[in-house]
């Protein structure tokens, strides 16, 4: 065998839960201890503008209290994921030094509140990321941009970044794989909330038909190409009398519905720091009917994948029928499985998945 | 996207010259001020004077053109702001279909050169109004 087969540590991302979130029905305590008391831990992944007030600026206090209930719930931080807010002021994008400051203040708040990971996203040039990478490592905060349809592994902007990195040779930088880029089909759960909005039969399997066209053709070469699908969910809504749906159909079956296949992640795979389990819904057969859950744990477990997965659970947009919780038990019992049947398993214990996550860490790339 | 939630139900009231009702946001991460493009109140199908509109969030009320440059002030996603403007409406018994549109930024979602995303969700529930 050439190496080790990977350990993947089980874990959930806050974002999940978002509905039962914003609805109060759990403040950020109440929503720790439902992940710990239920087992979708031990990994945590926390959303620093979702969860906490006033974010970037943490206090030592407000950090304490969250260090110490992560601790005596059993659970362990994975990512906290921050955001580039290049956008914040009305009248001009932010500069450069304002950029690398607003990140800095966001990588301090991920150190201090314990995560060994802050995600960021694609508006990060590989510019800013060289930048950031003496941050990130004076403060000990790897940073793993999100590869997030509609961009994919093998992406121009993406391999951009990757060459950056071998270029840089910082361990401090890396991806998170998001599962929303190698989807295999239009989630049904969508679907039905449509039918719920009154779309006809004839129009969902349209719509059906046109993504799994996409699919067929693979993901989009570039942003124009991307733009010409956009159009052609709105096209569809319109001929078919429902034009108050096109933007919803192109949001959802062009950014969220990536037809990547599940071996392009192996474009970077060495520098996977994190996954987020992007995932739409569960079935009848306890599957994941649009998300090849099995193939990509069976890839991440083939390549020694050591980190965390945060299972992301996206229906919540559009599925007000069915609560989150058992949705997300469901495919972590998926992703447990798939774990077995390639030979390996989930990591689930928190001291295990404290230690794999440092030394998974640590591995710098082609070190 | 929360678009259902963005009028708090049964937070309607009124002075007899000023209506204002509750909302949350319709997204799931805070954003500041200056993230927060616009809004449409209407009551009963008749909007509120535009330069009538305030937002009142954190104890602090602006005007729509104070909060271009509020980058302090953040919309959290479990708060209620208050939208409030010039609209007649009775504190009786009857019902009243209140209409909220917002307009928000989303400052990380770079979609051309100088140009971030930008969402237009609109709620609209029925509800009676409470004298203030």
């Amino acid at each position: 065998m050439n190496h080790a087969l990977g350990t993947p540590i089980q874990g959930v991302t806050l974002y999940s839960f978002t509905r039962a979130f914003h609805a109060r029905e759990y403040d950020l305590e109440g929503l720790i201890r439902k992940v710990a008391a239920e087992g979708y831990g031990p990994g945590l992944e926390v959303i620093g503008f979702s969860s906490f007030r006033g974010f970037p600026e943490i206090d030592d206090r407000f950090a304490g209290w969250f260090r110490d209930l992560v601790d005596e719930v059993g659970l362990v931080t994975t990512s906290l994921a921050v955001n580039a807010d290049i956008g914040i002021h009305r009248d001009r994008l932010l500069t450069q030094d304002e950029l690398i400051d607003y990140m800095r203040r966001q990588i301090v708040a991920a150190a201090k509140l314990g995560f060994p990971i802050a995600r960021v996203q694609i508006s990060l040039t590989p510019d800013s990321m060289e930048q950031l990478a003496p941050i990130a490592e004076e403060h000990g905060v790897t940073l793993a941009l999100e590869v997030h349809a509609d961009q994919y592994a093998s992406h121009p902007r993406i391999l951009a970044l990757r060459d950056r990195y071998e270029q840089v040779g910082s361990p401090f930088l890396g991806f998170t794989m998001d599962w929303g880029a190698t989807v295999s089909g239009f989630a049904p759960s969508l679907l039905e909330a449509y039918r719920r909005r009154g779309a006809s039969e004839e129009l969902l399997a349209k719509v059906v038909d046109l993504w799994n066209g996409f699919y067929e053709q693979g993901p989009p070469a570039d942003q124009a190409e991307h733009g010409q699908r956009f159009g052609a969910f709105i096209g569809l809504a319109a001929q078919n009398g429902r034009p108050d749906l096109g933007i919803d159909f192109g949001i959802n079956g062009t950014g969220l519905f990536g037809p990547a296949r599940v071996d392009d992640w192996l474009e970077i795979m060495p520098w996977i720091r994190h996954v987020h389990g992007k995932f739409f819904g569960i079935d009848e057969q306890g599957e994941e009917p649009s998300v090849p859950v099995r193939d990509l744990i069976a890839l991440l477990v083939d390549n020694g994948y050591n980190g965390a997965i945060s299972s992301e659970y996206e229906g919540w947009h559009w599925n007000h029928w069915q609560s989150p919780f058992d949705i997300i038990a469901g495919e972590q019992a998926v992703q447990r499985s798939a774990a077995e049947a390639a030979g390996s398993r989930m990591i689930t214990d928190a001291a295990e998945a404290r230690a794999i996550l440092d030394a998974h860490l640590r591995k710098a790339v082609r070190a | 996207m929360i678009p259902d939630r963005i009028i708090e139900p049964n937070t309607l009231t009124t002075d007899g010259r000023r209506a204002e009702v509750e909302v949350r946001i319709p997204w799931y991460r805070a954003l500041p001020g200056s993230c927060i493009a616009g809004a449409v109140l209407r009551i009963d199908g008749v909007p509120a004077a535009e330069d009538s509109l305030r937002w009142t969030m954190n104890g602090r009320t602006f005007r729509f053109d104070e909060l271009v440059d509020e980058t302090g002030e953040w919309w959290f996603p479990t708060d209620s702001a208050v939208l409030s403007g010039e609209v007649p409406v009775e504190a009786d018994d009857a019902e009243h279909q209140v209409d909220v549109d917002v307009k928000l930024y989303i400052p990380y979602i770079v979609i051309g050169e100088n140009e971030v995303l930008h969402i237009e969700e609109h709620d609209r529930k029925t509800m009676k109004a409470g004298q203030r």
